[in-house]
């Protein structure tokens, strides 16, 4: 760690392995997830993300969600620039999904922005992942800044997150990617298969039921290898995680984890979803 | 008085007066006709679909006051082509077209060019049907024909002719049982059939007096709902392509004989050289088909879809919003549907016509025309989501101008839905970047596939069905053609129905709940259907539709 100067951070939809934050000391920010009058920071420690999701179903109101305030993020930049850091990578959820690298940008105002390195993801969870956990790698290994921001282009271009939306009705009721659910139907209950990409969610096909929109997901996955990493996305449902897991598994690199997608994320899609995030071997080229 | 006007024939002015008169009679028998199916369930049609046909018929002559027998007819076939309704209105309008094709030369009407004309009409009418059903209308105007060519010749008056023509109807219609099974089940005659005999009473009845065909009188059906599709395929399939070069090939032939073997078939040339082009389960069969006939083969392509599909390389971030609507303005889909709620259903998912109708309301060839026009794209997929729709739309489709028109043989609203959501599914995928329609039509006709229909209707009478002792207002459940449960209560009919038709499969079950039924009254089914199979996802959905509490849709 003595030669690292360069310091990487993210929001907490990056929904990174604890102990890969820990191990490559990743800063983490929390959003929030809010509750009635409750807002609670999805910081893996105030927020029980089983009972969350176990609870979401019978909630009167849906959950709302909110990014740090512009205070958070200063602190959260201060701190790291006084514990040693030159410069900061900092990789967020898109700007056209949530309003977390706006915070952001006025926390890297008030420590000089000139310090602070914005990089919006484009994408979602552990296809944010991806790019934090590279990153952190390669600020590890002393990596200059353009090597890091370059590191985090190629793994852009070669990570895919597909998903299956078990139900709209969250998505619905959210309010968020409404072009996505005006276009996917609103009258019978439809599974769409979604990617991410660009920093928008589209849909890539369309499955009454649950079998088929998985044989689409798997095709889908597939299609992606061979693959340096792995991640396998889900919302309380564990079983169906590594179920899918299971129907994939001669494609699955060593590095593969089940990640159950944060609250933040979750809330918006309800329970019940499983997804992917791969990244391409080629990347390393 | 009409026909036998004069010993050797009789004129158009005759001829109009006739038609006037023979379908103001058949009016009066609609009902009867109508009455009249092989199922116990409120879809008798038929009568009101041929009346439909000819009344449009009528109203291209009404005006015409001074024409000649070419004129008349041909106006009479074409009103009757725009009208027809239903698969017994589309073979009447069939049987017309060959009538007058072979008036287009004749100076009178005489018992020669009558007989030449029933011949051509009867060519004409099996030409159009794809896979015909013997028992039926067909039968009866081949049959009839037959006897009239034995029987009259040339020195018999127009008015004995048609008098064998009829007699020789009915007695066809009386043995259509004997053809059909089902009818002879049921004790029934074919009512399509009864509909052209009653037809062909009232042109030869000389005072408007009804003689109802004796006895044959039980009820009897619209063509027996049999799916005229007969392809049976389990994937994209192949498509196949081919030259066939020789002498004196004939066109009509091989386009029939090619129709049995697969789908979207186009088959042009002349009779040295013809292109075939046709999408199969099975690429041996045209390819031997071509071989046996004595053809040479040239440039044979065979492709697999199904690899073909799977091969494309997966895209999605290309597939924008501004490209969706380009693409959407290439095609169009236009969909039959019953009731307000199904037509919500297929407006929500970006249908950009629904022609209202189903069963007991057939479209006309010339409301999907009118659909056609409206939507102005250059290719334009039809979903008639009824059996007795289907032939309507073919017609249709070749009929309509420039468009490129697919129908999609589907026979339920069930299936429309997981074709029209198919369709979605392959827009969503990229795959239609380049337009490539019988992709997407292979992804509907699996799609159709891959759902299982059942509709709950009432009895509107005691009968004995598939050794199903049925009571008048009994609940009905029927699938694929077949009565599947009765009971006393939509509850009793919907259970045995599922308890019959659910295979392990099945992940899904769509309820359309249909005009009459309370939304709270099918919440309540479904959530005692859920206690039963818990394994199962429901869906309940306000359908609108009118005679069938329930739709069901099985995935």
């Amino acid at each position: 760690m003595t030669f690292k100067r360069i310091q990487v951070a993210a929001d907490s939809v990056c929904d990174l392995p604890a102990e890969i934050v820990r191990e490559l000391d990743i800063r983490i920010i929390p959003t929030y997830v809010n509750i009635g009058h409750q807002s609670i920071p999805d910081d893996g420690a105030q927020l029980d993300r089983q009972a969350f999701y176990r609870q979401l179903p019978s909630m009167k109101a849906q959950p709302t969600t909110s990014a740090p305030s512009p205070g958070e993020a200063e602190v959260f930049y201060q701190n790291m620039l006084s514990d040693g850091a030159e410069k900061i990578v900092s990789i967020h959820v898109p700007d056209r999904l949530s309003g977390v690298l706006n915070t952001m940008r006025l926390g890297a105002r008030a420590v000089g922005a000139e310090r602070v390195a914005l990089v919006d993801s484009l994408q979602l969870t552990f296809g944010i992942g991806f790019q934090v956990w590279v990153a952190a790698e390669l600020a590890v290994k002393g990596a200059s800044l353009n090597d890091i921001l370059e590191a985090i282009e190629r793994v852009r271009q070669h990570t895919e997150v597909y998903a299956i939306i078990d139900t709209m009705q969250y998505l619905q009721r959210s309010g968020r990617v409404s072009s996505l659910v005006a276009g996917i139907g609103t009258l019978l209950k439809i599974k769409p298969i979604v990617r991410v990409a660009d920093g928008d969610i589209s849909s890539l096909a369309r499955s009454r039921t649950w079998s088929r929109a998985e044989a689409k997901l798997k095709a889908l996955t597939q299609d992606q290898a061979p693959l340096d990493r792995l991640a396998i996305l889900h919302i309380d449902n564990h079983l169906g995680a590594e179920r899918f897991l299971d129907s994939i598994r001669e494609i699955a690199p060593q590095e593969t984890h089940i990640i159950e997608v944060c609250p933040t994320l979750g809330a918006h899609i309800g329970p019940g979803s499983i997804g992917v995030a791969t990244l391409n071997q080629n990347w390393r080229n | 008085m009409s026909l036998c006007r004069s010993k050797y024939g009789i004129d158009a002015k005759a001829l109009k007066q006739a038609l006037a008169s023979a379908i103001g009679q058949f009016s009066q028998h609609v009902e009867v006709i109508n009455e009249m199916n092989v199922f116990p369930v409120p879809d008798g049609d038929t009568g009101i679909n041929m009346y439909h046909t000819l009344q449009r018929a009528y109203s291209e002559i009404s005006d015409l006051d001074d024409s000649d027998l070419a004129e008349l007819s041909q106006r009479f076939a074409y009103g009757a082509l725009m009208g027809a309704r239903g698969n017994s209105g589309t073979i009447l309008s069939q049987l017309l077209k060959g009538f007058a094709e072979q008036l287009q030369t004749a100076e009178a009407l005489d018992t020669r060019e009558f007989t030449l004309a029933c011949k051509r009409a009867v060519q004409s009418a099996y030409e159009a049907v794809t896979s015909p059903v013997e028992g039926t209308i067909l039968t009866v105007a081949r049959e009839a024909t037959e006897t009239l060519e034995l029987r009259a010749d040339d020195g018999v008056a127009l008015s004995e002719a048609l008098n064998i023509l009829v007699r020789a109807a009915q007695a066809s219609l009386r043995r259509t049982p004997e053809l059909l099974p089902i009818l002879k089940e049921s004790g029934v005659v074919d009512s399509g059939a009864l509909g052209l005999v009653s037809f062909l009473e009232g042109l030869a009845s000389t005072d408007g007096k009804f003689d109802s065909p004796e006895k044959a009188g039980s009820p009897a059906a619209a063509g027996p709902d049999t799916p005229m599709d007969s392809s049976n395929d389990t994937s994209y399939g192949y498509d196949v392509q081919f030259l066939m070069l020789g002498k004196n090939l004939n066109i009509a032939q091989i386009r029939q004989d090619l129709e049995q073997v697969g789908w979207s078939l186009l088959v042009v040339g002349d009779d040295s050289t013809v292109k075939v082009h046709i999408h199969v389960d099975n690429p041996a069969l045209p390819i031997n088909y071509a071989v046996q006939s004595g053809a040479t083969l040239d440039d044979v392509v065979i492709e697999n879809m199904e690899l073909q599909f799977r091969r494309r390389p997966p895209r999605g971030a290309s597939s924008t919003a501004a490209q969706k609507h380009q693409t959407s303005d290439a095609y169009g889909v236009i969909a039959v549907a019953p009731g307000d709620g199904l037509r919500a259903i297929f407006e929500d998912l970006g249908c950009e016509a629904v022609i209202p109708g189903g069963q007991g309301r057939n479209p006309s060839v010339e409301d999907f025309l009118v659909s056609i026009d409206s939507i102005n794209a250059s290719s334009v997929f039809i979903l008639p989501n009824n059996g007795n729709i289907i032939m309507t739309a073919r017609q249709a489709a070749e009929t309509a101008g420039e468009a490129r028109v697919d129908v999609l043989p589907t026979t339920s609203v069930v299936e429309g839905i997981s074709a029209l959501i198919a369709l979605r599914s392959f827009e969503d995928s990229g795959e239609d970047g380049g337009g490539d329609l019988d992709l997407a039509v292979g992804e509907m006709r699996a799609a159709t596939r891959q759902v299982c229909s059942i509709e709950i209707t009432r009895a509107t009478r005691d009968s004995r069905l598939g050794g199903l002792e049925i009571c008048c207002g009994d609940f009905l459940a029927t699938g694929d053609g077949q009565i599947l449960a009765a009971g006393p209560t939509t509850e009793a009919a919907v259970r045995d129905a599922l308890a019959k038709v659910l295979k392990a499969e099945h992940e899904l079950v769509t309820l359309y709940y249909g005009e009459g039924i309370q939304e709270r009254e099918a919440s309540k089914l479904i959530e005692r259907l859920s206690f039963t199979y818990p394994e199962l996802e429901f869906d309940l959905v306000f359908g609108g539709q009118d005679l069938y509490p329930y739709l069901i849709g099985l995935e």
